[in-house]
């Protein structure tokens, strides 16, 4: 019984659906829209996310040597540091290992290489490349290196990395308030087209809805075909934005390689891998919000 | 089987359709209403099938009072009474067999009973040889034997007809009403609503006359006096 009623809902919903062709079509478009509008914030996210993790990778503090620092006083000066509470490891790069260095980074360049050799020493000084436990604390940390009076040290590199984090999330939750405010109209869009798609059907269907209420039919059997399609309204803009959206993620995946050389940034693997939290959750909700939108349309439209 | 207890009805406060209204039908009776267009005839059809509330007395239907029946229980009721209409209200897309099965598979009724029953109805009232056909395919008199046979679906025990040959011809309107005789000989209680001044007399049985809102007579085998 439960299953013959449940499977005649769903033929007279979908009746309802390729009656008004034109008109579900248009329903599923602002749909889509609305959810690619919601995977786009999340995309800029997750990209601000990974900017912002790419550059909290690179925080550290250089601490110059003078060439003529011994061995043993360097030693020293690394172990007070890695005491530090605030250090999670320091690097030691003495004049040979910078000078190698020099020359990997500029094996393209022979006119310095050249210059190099020419000038008959290594003017390069040793370093010491302190990174810190937590980039929230490089403030702390920079206040206590400053406070290291030591001989050997040449001079000191703390890149203001704070404010460039800070821009980066300046302009992500700018991209973010504008993303939340676009998916909240188009929200609100939605459930506007929704509400007026059901109310349409239930014109075309108002000689059927007097006739189920005449010969009997229960009030449930009268309103499931409507929620159902708002339900099936979900289900299928869901499945167009999983079908656009990957295509354009693909698109998008190679100029992000590009920008963050180095670092493994993939945004299809993160919607792979998340597939079931970002695309369950979008069809719960925007099922949420036709049924909604059904259910207003229906109470209103189809009383006795 | 169907009682009214001091029944009054208004749409506003200055319309009163339905005054004081009291009536006994009893179980397997064919009764007649008449009365002029406003007298509140198809208000009392409404009334009997839970489509309006009634504002003072007491509704009684097969020992159920619906006077304050709640929505949740009125498909209930409509199942316990077939109605038909002058304008037949079928589907124009849906076969004859379709329009009646409508009836059915809406109450969730399984496929293979809907099968089973219709050629039955549909042999009742004549048109098992027509069911395939669409409305448009079929004469009005054929329409309305249709739309009876959707309202004998449920097997009712009363069956109200709030003008069923108001679009009819005379032959037409004559087969129908010999067909709600042959129902109510079957022991359903048929409430004919007209005011074909012919047919009512025609019938000889029990015509309640309606004025203003008001039963302004009631006989047993009465005609068609206003």
């Amino acid at each position: 019984m439960f299953f013959l009623s449940l499977y005649r809902t769903i033929k007279f919903s979908l009746q309802d659906l390729t009656r008004n062709i034109w008109l579900s079509a248009v329903t599923i478009i602002i749909l889509v829209l609305a959810l690619f509008s919601i995977n786009m914030l999340l995309l800029v996210k997750i990209i601000g996310d990974a900017a912002v993790g790419v550059i909290k990778e690179k925080i550290d503090i250089s601490l110059y040597l003078k060439p003529e620092a011994e061995e043993k006083n360097i030693i020293a000066l690394k172990a007070q540091i890695e005491n530090l509470s605030e250090v999670k490891s320091v690097k030691y790069i003495s004049k040979e290992d910078a000078l190698e260095i020099f020359k990997q980074n500029n094996s393209d360049n022979p006119e310095v290489l050249q210059a190099l050799r020419e000038l008959g020493k290594n003017p390069l000084t040793p370093t010491l490349i302190i990174q810190p436990k937590n980039s929230d604390q490089i403030d702390n940390l920079t206040h206590e290196i400053d406070k290291i009076q030591n001989d050997i040290i040449d001079s000191k590199n703390f890149t203001d990395y704070k404010a460039v984090i800070g821009r980066i999330n300046a302009v992500t939750d700018k991209v973010t308030k504008a993303g939340l405010l676009l998916s909240a109209i188009f929200i609100f869009i939605t459930l506007m087209v929704i509400f007026n798609s059901i109310r349409v059907a239930i014109y075309t269907h108002n000689m059927e809805i007097n006739i189920m209420r005449l010969v009997g039919s229960s009030n449930s059997f009268i309103y499931m075909p409507f929620l159902i399609s708002g339900l099936l309204y979900a289900l299928f803009g869901v499945v167009f934005i999983v079908l656009l959206f990957y295509p354009f993620l693909s698109l998008l995946q190679p100029y992000l390689e590009a920008f963050f050389v180095g670092y493994n940034i993939n945004v299809v693997d993160y919607f792979n891998s998340h597939f079931y939290e970002i695309f369950g959750l979008e069809f719960l909700g925007i099922a949420a919000i036709n049924i909604l939108a059904s259910w207003w349309a229906t109470r209103r439209y189809t009383q006795a | 089987m169907i009682k009214f207890f001091n029944v009054y009805k208004a749409y506003t406060p200055k319309a009163q359709v339905l005054k004081d209204v009291n009536l006994h039908i009893r179980p397997g009776e064919f009764v007649s209403v008449v009365g002029q267009s406003g007298s509140g005839k198809t208000t009392l059809v409404k009334v009997m099938i839970g489509e309006e509330k009634i504002n003072e007395g007491k509704i009684v239907l097969g020992g159920w009072d619906i006077t304050d029946i709640g929505w949740r229980e009125v498909p209930y009721l409509r199942r316990q009474i077939g109605v038909i209409f002058q304008d037949f209200k079928l589907l124009p897309k849906k076969t004859l067999f379709e329009n009646v099965a409508f009836a059915l598979e809406v109450c969730g009724q399984p496929s293979k009973r809907i099968k089973d029953i219709i050629p039955r109805v549909m042999k009742i009232v004549g048109l098992e040889d027509k069911m395939h056909r669409y409305p448009h395919e079929v004469s009005g008199g054929e329409k309305q034997r249709a739309a009876i046979a959707r309202a004998l679906v449920h097997s009712p025990k009363v069956l109200l007809a709030d003008e069923p040959t108001g679009n009819l011809d005379a032959i037409n309107a004559g087969e129908i009403i010999d067909l709600l005789l042959h129902i109510n000989k079957f022991g359903t209680t048929v409430v004919l609503v007209s005011h074909n001044k012919e047919i009512v007399n025609r019938l000889n049985k029990r015509v309640i006359t309606l004025e203003d809102g008001s039963i302004v007579g009631d006989r047993e085998k009465g005609r068609y006096m206003l």
